[in-house]
């Protein structure tokens, strides 16, 4: 009876830990969380180039890691107080919504069935992709429209795979899916002419065909078929802590446009005399203060990560795995044409 | 009465002796060539090997890249040959995953100990060699643990690990100064000090010297340990390779504990004990480990209050423990239906209780019997191991998808996968020559 009365003792101090602890979660806000905790718990995914992927150190890096790091910045001053969390698809979601991850930015697309159903806000959008084809060069095709009753090789169970769908059935092409299930047998069988094209991101069709065995003779048609804009999220109704990662990333962008880099932006806090880049910079003003941040959060996120455009070139532009140009395309700024615009600070 | 004929003894010749057996192109031609069908089928099946093998080697060898800065200079240099150059780039990424490179000698030094832990297991002259066994699997985790984390004593290793560090260690030292002392034919060290705690106590005495001589080395131990400060490595650098024997190792080890008590609470005669069993065993089996390790990932964490969430690899550990018990139960449930009642009938009338018949007479015999079971339980577990990847545990699986992904390898899935296959024939190739031998010295042994 003793042994009874202390096992039930037991489970009913266990219950009363978890409610009280998931009280005191509802209570404190993300950024209050991740202050105590003393880093930022990003969610990313197992491997996906030029966007989160190891290195041989076993460092990550990407363009979803320097957002993370860049947030890191802003709140600690430091870009390495940042824990990364590589989950399964399945799990993206409840990782941000029991509150174990702050930020989910694993190169996921805003949609809206994501935004209301999944506990979560999208914030700002880091990267514009779109889905495209790549086909052997001596098909002679110039237009995903001539691919008339052509067999694809797609991943299963993307996006890509609905996508594809879709424009076979408006554009009336007759399209015929291999489907795979890994990327790797997915370029195999493309590479061996098991399929004549081949449908990703467009990110990703740069490096497939830079994984090629002879990538001359492999071209990506110019059609983009679907919108894919990546973009980060955070649990849904935290205002305090969706501010500051939406103004990591404003800063970042404005950086860009104002011409503050990582190499140049002490010499600019010490010198410029431009209200606007002194406003960004910390040195006049008190923008730090809404967001609960500290008064150089700016400086800190351009000194440790960079503006956007060197974290474009670092991870995905020309010299990158992926090799993407940026110009003429929306991941440009909004003065070159692109969708990049940075709000005001003010 | 007609004389009859001595009958003699007339021997018949000797046969003669079978050289031609010895002879092995004979053998060949016998066993191979004694007929047209045959001949033909020897021939084609050479065939067969020689073009495999040599587009094998071909691929793996002669046309191979040994020495290359990226998969497309791998690729000028020689287009249809293996790139292993990027294996070798990233070797230590596959063997310690994220482990940082100026800490992985504490991963090889806790490996070494763990397997010189066991070494004196094959000194068949040593004595309480079960104690060693048992040592090991509750003593050496913790030194392991101590190794592989790191953090320092009273900061970030709690008091119960401190505590059973210092003792592995202190174990370990004692294991070793035993031996070494029995092998120079001098008396263990234990026994040199009971003539002392003999005076103080009377019952058990040599007991009494192990422990004290043990508790003395640990306090030393402790005292030397708290003196060291190792870097910590959480548990989400761990990987590759190193990660893989973890996981294998734990579940191998538990399997047996856990499958023993399963078993026994099987053929239970308590109703609820019984029934628990059965359930657990039967859900268990009935669903495949991907499932369950997803289970143990995503609902772990739901019963658990939420303060108190483990690490991910502790909630892999859990579930593969569950699932490898509860195949390793049906085995050792196999071989206990193959002890005959005689034997339950025998231990009864010695006067022994269920345990002691169970620890003593059942289980040696039917662990005996299912050794080759259990040690294909064994080898399944260890390649199951290599569906962690899926759920983001960085084994060597997923370290070896990642050189695919790395700028410098893009593409390169082939060669990590080769890799994977031959450090994983070599492995359980050595577990299924291990059993072989262990079962032919049961066998000798028993007869």
């Amino acid at each position: 009876m003793n042994k009874f009365a202390s096992a039930l003792a037991v489970s009913a101090a266990m219950i009363f830990v978890q409610t009280s602890a998931s009280q005191a979660e509802e209570g404190t806000s993300t950024l209050q969380t991740v202050k105590d905790r003393g880093s930022v718990s990003c969610v990313i995914g197992n491997s996906f180039p030029g966007f989160y992927s190891l290195n041989k150190e076993g460092e990550w890096q990407g363009m979803d890691i320097d957002m993370c790091r860049g947030v890191a910045a802003a709140v600690f001053g430091d870009a390495g107080k940042v824990n990364f969390l590589p989950v399964q698809w399945a799990q993206s979601f409840t990782t941000i919504k029991s509150g174990k991850g702050d930020i989910l930015s694993k190169g996921m697309t805003w949609t809206l069935s994501r935004d209301v159903s999944q506990g979560l806000d999208f914030l700002d959008t880091y990267f514009y992709d779109g889905q495209g084809f790549m086909v052997r060069k001596d098909l002679g095709v110039t237009s995903v429209k001539e691919l008339k009753g052509a067999t694809v090789c797609v991943l299963t169970g993307t996006s890509s795979e609905l996508n594809l769908a879709d424009y076979s059935r408006t554009h009336g092409l007759d399209l015929k899916t291999v489907v795979f299930d890994d990327s790797a047998v997915r370029n195999t069988a493309f590479f061996n002419d098991n399929c004549d094209a081949l449908t990703n991101d467009k990110s990703g069709l740069a490096a497939q065909r830079s994984a090629a065995p002879n990538p001359a003779d492999y071209v990506v048609l110019p059609e983009t078929i679907s919108k894919e804009a990546l973009s980060f999220a955070v649990k849904q109704n935290d205002s305090e802590w969706a501010n500051v990662v939406k103004w990591t990333f404003q800063a970042m962008v404005a950086a860009e446009e104002y011409g503050i880099t990582s190499e140049n932006v002490d010499d600019m806090r010490a010198n410029s005399e431009s209200p606007i880049v002194r406003r960004i910079l910390g040195v006049e003003g008190d923008l730090h203060v809404g967001l609960g941040l500290p008064q150089d959060w700016a400086y800190q996120v351009i000194k440790n990560v960079g503006n956007y455009g060197e974290i474009y070139e670092r991870n995905v532009g020309p010299n990158s795995i992926l090799g993407l140009d940026r110009e003429g395309t929306l991941n440009a700024l909004w003065q070159d044409g692109g969708l990049m615009y940075a709000k005001s600070f003010r | 009465m007609s004389e009859q004929k001595l009958k003699h003894f007339v021997p018949t010749p000797p046969r003669l002796p079978a050289t031609n057996e010895q002879n092995l192109l004979r053998r060949i031609q016998k066993q191979c060539f004694n007929s047209i069908g045959n001949s033909l089928l020897t021939i084609s099946v050479l065939v067969l090997i020689y073009y495999v093998a040599k587009s094998f080697l071909d691929w793996a060898v002669f046309n191979a890249v040994w020495n290359a800065a990226t998969r497309r200079e791998c690729m000028d240099i020689s287009p249809d040959g293996a790139c292993w150059a990027g294996v070798i780039d990233w070797f230590n990424g596959l063997i310690y995953g994220r482990y940082p490179d100026e800490e992985q000698w504490r991963v090889n030094g806790g490996v070494v100990m763990g397997l010189l832990w066991l070494l004196p297991l094959m000194n068949r002259r040593i004595a309480y060699r079960n104690s060693i066994l048992i040592s090991w699997i509750t003593l050496y985790p913790f030194l392991g643990a101590y190794m592989f984390l790191g953090g320092t004593f009273g900061q970030d290793v709690g008091i119960i690990h401190m505590v059973f560090t210092s003792l592995a260690a202190g174990y370990f030292i004692l294991l070793y100064l035993n031996w070494m002392l029995c092998a120079a034919g001098q008396s263990s060290l234990p026994e040199r000090v009971t003539p002392l705690t003999s005076k103080l106590f009377r019952r058990g005495q040599h007991m009494n010297g192990f422990l004290l001589v043990w508790a003395v080395l640990s306090i030393l131990c402790g005292v030397a340990l708290a003196q060291v400060n190792l870097e910590p490595v959480p548990v989400d650098r761990w990987g590759g390779l190193f990660l893989t024997l973890i996981i294998a190792s734990f579940a191998i080890t538990m399997s047996i504990p856990v499958g023993i008590l399963l078993a026994l609470g099987r053929r239970s005669k308590l109703p609820v004990i019984h029934w628990l069993s059965m359930m657990l065993i039967e859900l268990v089996r009935a669903v495949p480990l991907i499932t369950v390790l997803f289970m143990a990932v995503t609902l772990l964490p739901i019963f658990l209050p939420s303060g108190a969430e483990p690490d991910k690899l502790s909630q892999v550990l859990f579930a593969v423990c569950l699932f490898a018990g509860a195949y390793m139960a049906e085995n050792i449930r196999g071989g206990l239906q193959a002890i005959p009642d005689g034997q339950y009938e025998a231990a009864q009338t010695l006067g022994l209780g269920y345990w002691l018949t169970m620890g003593l007479i059942i289980l040696p015999q039917a662990m005996r019997l299912m050794i080759p079971n259990i040690m294909t339980s064994f080898i399944s577990m260890l390649k199951d191991t290599t569906l962690v990847s899926i759920i983001g545990l960085f084994d060597i699986m997923l370290m070896a998808r990642n050189i695919s992904n790395d700028k410098n390898w893009i593409g390169l899935h082939t060669e990590p996968l080769a890799l994977i296959s031959i450090l994983f024939f070599v492995m359980c190739y050595g577990m299924s020559q291990y059993s072989l031998n262990l079962e032919k010295r049961l066998k000798a042994h028993r007869s």
